[in-house]
C-alpha cells in the first residue's frame, strides 16, 4: 500500500476534468435529447388532447346538427303530408269536376242521339205512312173519288175567306182558267166547274181543262198566280211537308 | 518508492513529477469514455439508434437513481456522482484487458476520489444551505458532538478511500495468486468475480457518495420540517383519538 502526493493530486485534476467533458458530451446531450423527445411526446399528448376535445365539440355539434336536421326534416316531411293531401284533394275535386262534366257530355250525347234517333225513327215512320197511305190512296183512287172530292171543292169553294177571295178575283182579270184532273170529266162536271169559278171571280171565266194522272184523285185549279190544290197528290204532298216542319221544330 | 510486490510503477517524469501506470491508465480510461460519449452523441436524434438507446438509458438510470435520493437537487449533483459511477466502474474493469491493472487499485487514487467527496459534500452543503447554516449542522443537537462530527467526516472519508481500494487491490491480488497456483483457465470465474465487484463497488462508492451529499443538503431541511410539523407524544395521540372517537364521553 503506497502513496504517491503527484498521483493523488493528478488524478483528482483528472476527475474535475473528466467531470467537465462528461458533462460537456455526454450529460447535457443525452439529457437534452430525452427532454427533447419528452417534449415532443407532451406536444404529441396535448395537440391529441386537443384534437380530442376538439373532435367531441365536433362531435357534439354534429350530433345537435343531426338533431336538428331530424326535426327539420319530421317539420318538412308533415309538410310535405299536408301538400300532398292537399294537392290530392285538388286533383280528386277537379277529377269530379272532369267526371260530372263528362259524365253530363255523354247524358247530352245521348239524349241527342234519342232524340235524333226518334226523330229519324218518326221521320223513317211518316215516310214509310206516307208511302203506305200514297199507295193505299191510289190504290184506292178513282173516278168516284175524284167525284166526291170535285164535289167536297165545290162546297168549299163559296166558303173561300174574303182575302183568297179578293187574290182570287185580281187573279181572275184574264178571264182564264186552268183545271187539272187525274180523270177525265165529262161536260157536266165541266161545267159546274166553270161556274163555280165564274160565281167566285163574279165574270165569266174561261176554263182549260188538262188531265193528269200524277194528281192520283181529285183537281188542281190555277188563275193566273193563284192556285187552288185538292188532290190527293197535293194533300200528300202537303201532309209530309207538314210533318216535316213538325219534326224541325 | 516502488517495491517488487507494487502494481504501481514510473512510467515517465515530467520534472519532478512522476507520472505512474495509474495516471497514464486513468488518462486513456478519460480519453475512451470522452471519445465514446462524443462519437455515441454526435449524431443524437428524436427517433433513437440502438447506441443512443443504450447511453440514454444508462443516463438515465442514473439520473433516476440520483433524482430518487435527491429530487429537489438532482440537477446539481448528477455530473459528480455520474461521472464517480461511470469512472469507477471503467477503471475497475480495466485490468480485465490484459496489460493494464485498475487504476483503483491504487490508494493515491481512491485517496484522491474520497477527498473530492469529501469537498464536493462540504461544497453542496453550502450551496444549498449557506455557509452559516450548514456549518451550525455540526454544533446539532448539541455542540458536544462536534468532535465526533469531525471525526466521522474524516474516518467516513478514510474508509470511502480504503474500502475500495482494498477491494479492488486484493481482487488482483487474488487473481494473480490464482493464476500462479492454479494455472491457465482456473481465473476465469475470479474476472467473473471481479467483474462482479466492480460493478457493486462503483455503485456502493457513487451511492455514498450520493447519500453523504444528500445529508449535507438535506439534514437542515429535515430538521426544519421536522420542527415545523407538531410531535405527539404516543400518549397524547391515544387520548386525541379516543376524543375524536366519542367526544361526549369527557363530559
Amino acid at each position: 500500500m503506497e502513496f504517491d502526493w503527484t498521483t493523488f493530486a493528478l488524478e483528482i485534476i483528472n476527475f474535475l476534468v473528466l467531470v467537465w467533458l462528461l458533462q460537456r458530451f455526454l450529460y447535457k446531450p443525452v439529457t437534452a435529447a430525452i427532454a427533447q423527445r419528452q417534449a415532443g411526446i407532451e406536444k404529441t399528448l396535448t395537440d391529441a388532447r386537443a384534437i380530442r376535445v376538439e373532435a367531441e365539440a365536433l362531435k357534439r355539434q354534429y350530433e345537435n346538427r343531426m338533431a336538428d336536421w331530424e326535426q327539420e326534416k319530421a317539420q318538412a316531411l308533415q309538410q310535405l303530408r299536408r301538400e300532398m293531401e292537399a294537392e290530392r284533394a285538388r286533383l280528386l275535386a277537379a277529377l269530379q269536376a272532369s267526371l260530372d262534366e263528362e259524365r253530363n257530355k255523354l247524358r247530352a250525347v245521348e239524349q241527342r242521339r234519342v232524340i235524333e234517333q226518334q226523330q229519324r225513327l218518326e221521320e223513317q215512320a211518316r215516310s214509310e205512312g206516307g208511302r203506305f197511305v200514297a199507295r193505299l190512296l191510289s190504290r184506292l183512287a178513282s173516278a168516284g173519288l175524284e167525284e166526291r172530292i170535285r164535289g167536297l171543292l165545290l162546297e168549299d169553294l163559296p166558303q173561300l175567306p174574303d182575302r183568297e177571295l179578293h187574290v182570287l178575283r185580281g187573279a181572275t182579270q184574264a178571264g182564264e182558267a186552268k183545271i187539272t184532273s187525274a180523270y177525265p170529266l165529262d161536260d157536266a162536271q165541266r161545267a159546274d166547274l166553270t161556274e163555280a169559278i165564274g160565281r167566285l171571280a163574279g165574270r165569266t171565266v174561261t176554263c182549260e181543262f188538262v188531265q193528269d194522272a200524277g194528281l192520283v184523285a181529285g183537281l188542281r185549279i190555277s188563275i193566273g198566280p193563284w192556285m187552288l190544290r185538292s188532290s190527293l197528290l197535293d194533300e200528300l204532298q202537303f201532309f209530309a211537308g207538314a210533318q216535316h216542319a213538325d219534326a224541325k221544330r | 518508492m516502488a517495491s517488487q510486490t507494487s502494481f504501481i510503477t514510473e512510467v515517465f517524469r515530467i520534472g519532478p513529477l512522476s507520472i505512474t501506470n495509474t495516471v497514464v491508465v486513468t488518462w486513456g480510461i478519460m480519453l475512451a469514455l470522452t471519445a465514446a460519449a462524443w462519437a455515441v452523441t454526435r449524431h443524437l436524434g428524436i427517433s433513437p439508434g440502438r447506441w443512443q438507446v443504450v447511453v440514454e438509458g444508462i443516463v438515465a438510470a442514473i439520473e433516476d437513481a440520483i433524482r430518487a435520493v435527491l429530487p429537489d437537487h438532482y440537477r446539481q449533483v448528477m455530473p459528480f456522482i455520474a461521472t464517480l459511477w461511470v469512472f469507477i466502474v471503467a477503471a475497475n474493469l480495466a485490468s480485465l484487458i490484459p496489460g493494464l491493472r485498475s487504476p483503483t487499485g491504487d490508494l493515491s487514487l481512491t485517496a484522491g476520489l474520497a477527498v473530492l467527496v469529501f469537498l464536493a459534500v462540504h461544497w453542496f452543503g453550502i450551496r444549498a444551505r449557506g455557509l452559516k447554516s450548514y456549518l451550525r449542522h455540526y454544533l446539532q443537537p448539541n455542540p458536544i458532538l462536534l468532535p465526533f462530527h469531525l471525526i466521522g467526516e474524516i474516518t467516513r472519508t478514510v474508509a470511502l478511500a480504503v474500502r475500495l481500494f482494498g477491494n479492488i487491490f486484493s481482487l488482483q491480488m487474488a487473481a494473480l495468486l490464482v493464476l500462479l497456483v492454479a494455472g491457465f483457465l482456473a481465473p476465469v470465474p475470479v474476472l467473473m468475480l471481479h467483474i462482479i465487484e466492480a460493478v457493486v463497488q462503483a455503485y456502493i462508492f457513487g451511492m455514498l457518495a450520493l447519500i453523504f451529499v444528500a445529508g449535507a443538503i438535506q439534514s437542515q431541511q429535515l430538521r426544519e420540517k421536522l420542527l415545523k410539523t407538531p410531535v405527539m407524544v404516543k400518549g397524547e395521540e391515544g387520548r386525541e383519538k379516543g376524543k375524536t372517537a366519542s367526544p361526549n364521553k369527557g363530559s
